[in-house]
């Protein structure tokens, strides 16, 4: 096994517990680690780094002191009690999402929990230079920190896997419902419990009296925005809208049409440049979803495959392929409401009321769709994760009445 | 309108009426019916990838005579092509009739550069036992040059040589095993294989890295044991009985009358002019029990050019895989991979 911090060397799942089990000298919301955090920020945010990897950039503002103490403002006390971590974290996060082993990492750390992270093998890009990062601040870390935090990757091992899963407290469990599922088998102890993460889907949601009012500017800003919550991950993460959904009464093909063009013209202006195996993709997506009858009709166009929805009710929700998009319409949001499922994460939003929302939000009831968040901000970490408050998550309450 | 392009023509109508979910593709990309002015690049194709993905077939369960499945490598499941008895014996037929123009029209004593057991057993029969099985027939006499083991059996190949190495023989393998085992060992023990004809195909990945292509492939194996008549083919079992023979001469793989292959832009899928690499599109009218007479391989080719070559007809090459599509995304999973736990 090796372990990628504090210090690169070869270790075992016996020594890494072993390490992590004295007492730990961290407490909630301690300062050594926004001080560790704020080090690893100022990295991230470095020009070079910052351009080359725009997810990076967001995590470093994430992890800037100011925005952790936001962070631990949202979960004080209760009155007459205290919070502290929760204990060892036993963190699994996506093979591929190459930045989320930080965030689910970073607020446990801020929660002062010992933490051990499964970091995957084929981390590469964004996460290769994160890895670099943490490398390079981990001499000036701080004892109390160097000595609880331990990132580790190592292939296939049920015997580590279990080893950790019995000496943790919490474990986080990211990626495929077949991957938890696995990874589920591994006992826990009885006081444990798992936080999980797995297979989501998300929409996005266009109000065409929205659409409609807005300046040409404006409109034109939705879809850029739009596309970074699309295109970022190959609209591959839980985040990234699949269907999307034009809410009103009227004729919805003229906007859908400049939405699209807009779109056309961004991604060439961007420079996406799709991959031959990722525009074959595209075919074996759609047609298939024609070949199902889920389809009335089926667009190519440079970079972007639009996919007419026979059924509203009928969303795709698994992945399709980059830049693959099934629209439909529905009359308004409660008729979406009705359609959620618990599976079913984030929707995008624009040209909605906040009035709309809250409606939506009611109808739904909790069954489905965790978070509602403007065009542009699908991909941004929110310590509110999956209808999860995750500062609450790594802590524990301590209640004293005296009398 | 020339013959092919008619029967093309007719058959994406044929096929629309017999197989619902390739109907629906169509209606969805707006394709009309009879594709009036419709021209070979005209055709609605399908990926290949869909055989894996949907089930598709123009006959009724009842006339199912034989399914084909080949497992591919990308973990997606298998491929499923369904024939009825007429396609059975039609792309028997047809493969039998591309391979006369190069064996002759006897059946010639055959070196199979495998082992036996890759048909013998059907707990773990492949793709490549299907080829040697479907090849086999063209053939008499049959040896197999690999024992159990896989290891070359060399007296049974000095033993085939001494009886049949004087008049015109068929060899018959996968590239890499016939590189790796019929070469290497004819140069080591100086086998004559002038008399040979080599039947080939599986792709050079496998011969990359000991860098030997085409050109040196064929080269050595006519200066170390005399063999020249080789015929390099691709195929694949979602057209099955179609193959695309190589000139005698090594300058490209070449139609049979009833196949094209068009090689598109990898990103608009516009036809590609000769000299540009593109995705490999094989058109032939045998697909008729299922729809698999327009397809869009996962193959990267370059067409060099039509009319020009040893035979009439465009002749192209075959460049490798197109690279799997892969996503970032956060349900890609460790077990994916078989790492978890």
């Amino acid at each position: 096994m090796r372990q990628l911090f504090p210090a690169p060397a070869e270790t075992t799942a016996e020594r890494v517990v072993a390490e992590l089990s004295g007492e730990n000298p961290l407490r909630f919301g301690d300062e050594r680690v926004i001080d560790f955090l704020g080090k690893l920020a100022r990295r991230l945010l470095a020009p070079d780094t910052a351009r080359a990897y725009p997810e990076l950039a967001a995590l470093g503002f994430f992890l800037r002191p100011g925005e952790l103490r936001k962070v631990l403002d949202t979960a004080p006390a209760p009155d007459g009690g205290y919070r502290f971590p929760r204990g060892l974290c036993f963190h699994v996060p996506p093979a591929n999402v190459d930045t989320m082993f930080v965030y689910s990492w970073a607020l446990s750390a801020l929660a002062g929990n010992p933490n051990i992270v499964r970091v995957s093998p084929r981390v590469s890009g964004a996460g290769a230079v994160l890895l670099d990062a943490l490398a390079e601040i981990a001499d000036s870390a701080e004892p109390a920190v160097a000595s609880t935090q331990r990132m580790v990757s190592y292939p296939r091992d049920p015997a580590a896997t279990g080893a950790f899963s019995a000496a943790c407290e919490l474990r986080v469990l990211w990626g495929g419902d077949r991957a938890i599922n696995e990874l589920r088998e591994h006992r826990l102890a009885p006081n444990a419990r798992d936080l999980t993460f797995p297979d989501r889907a998300s929409f996005a949601v266009i109000s065409l009296a929205g659409w409609q009012a807005a300046s040409a500017a404006e409109r034109r800003a939705a879809v850029e925005a739009f596309y970074a919550d699309a295109y970022w991950f190959d609209q591959a993460a839980c985040a990234s809208p699949r269907a999307v959904y034009w809410i009103g009464a009227g004729e919805m093909a003229e906007a859908r049409d400049e939405f699209n063009a807009l779109l056309a013209e961004i991604v060439a202006l961007r420079g996406y440049a799709l991959e031959p195996a990722m525009a074959v993709e595209q075919r074996v997506a759609g047609y298939g979803l024609a070949a199902d009858g889920r389809v009335r009709g089926l667009d190519f166009g440079a970079g972007v495959a639009t996919v007419d929805l026979a059924d509203p009710a009928d969303p795709p929700r698994q992945w399709l392929a980059a830049g693959t998009f099934a629209h439909t319409a529905l009359s308004n949001l409660t008729e979406l409401a009705g359609l959620v499922r618990r599976t079913d994460q984030t929707l995008i939003q624009f040209g909605c009321t906040e009035d709309e929302l809250a409606e939506f939000v009611a109808a739904a009831a909790g069954k489905g769709i965790d978070r509602i968040v403007p065009f542009g901000s699908a991909l941004r970490f929110d310590p509110i994760w999956d209808g999860y408050d995750l500062l609450r998550e790594f802590s524990r309450l301590v209640t004293v009445r005296a009398r | 309108m020339t013959g092919l392009l008619r029967e093309l023509v007719e058959l994406t109508d044929y096929h629309r009426d017999r197989c619902p979910p390739y109907d629906r593709v169509l209606r969805a990309l707006d394709v009309p019916r009879g594709l009036p002015g419709a021209g070979l690049e005209d055709l609605p194709w399908l990926p290949v990838r869909m055989f894996k993905t949907h089930e598709l077939r123009s006959i009724p369960d009842s006339d199912v005579f034989k399914v084909l499945t080949s497992s591919g490598t990308t973990g997606s499941g298998a491929s499923r092509i369904y024939l009825d008895r007429d396609a059975a014996g039609a792309q028997t037929k047809r493969l039998g009739a591309s391979l006369r123009a190069v064996l002759g029209p006897k059946r010639l004593p055959m070196l199979l550069v495998d082992t036996i057991g890759i048909i013998t057993n059907r707990r773990e029969f492949s793709a490549r036992g299907a080829g040697v099985l479907g090849m086999a027939t063209f053939g008499r006499a049959h040896t197999y040059l690999l024992d159990e083991h896989d290891e070359p059996d060399i007296a049974a190949l000095k033993d085939f040589l001494a009886k049949h190495g004087d008049q015109p023989f068929l060899i018959f393998g996968f590239t890499f095993l016939v590189w790796q085992y019929l070469y290497e060992v004819a140069r080591e023990h100086s086998l004559d294989l002038s008399n040979g004809i080599l039947i080939h195909s599986g792709g050079w990945k496998k011969l990359a890295d000991r860098a030997v292509d085409n050109a040196e492939f064929r080269a050595r194996f006519a200066a170390d044991t005399g063999l020249t008549r080789i015929h390099n083919y691709y195929g694949m079992i979602e057209q099955i009985g179609t193959v695309y023979l190589e000139g005698p001469s090594g300058d490209g793989l070449y139609c049979p009358d009833f196949a094209d292959v068009i090689i598109r832009d990898p990103l608009t899928f516009e036809p590609q002019p000769i000299g540009e690499p593109g995705v490999i599109e094989v058109l032939s009218t045998l697909p008729r029990s299922y729809p698999g007479h327009a397809l869009l391989t996962e193959d990267l080719g370059v067409l060099h050019g039509i009319d020009d070559g040893d035979w009439p007809g465009k002749r192209f090459s075959v460049l490798g895989r197109l690279p799997r599509a892969e996503a970032r995304g956060c349900s890609d999973t460790f077990t994916t991979r078989g790492t978890a736990a």
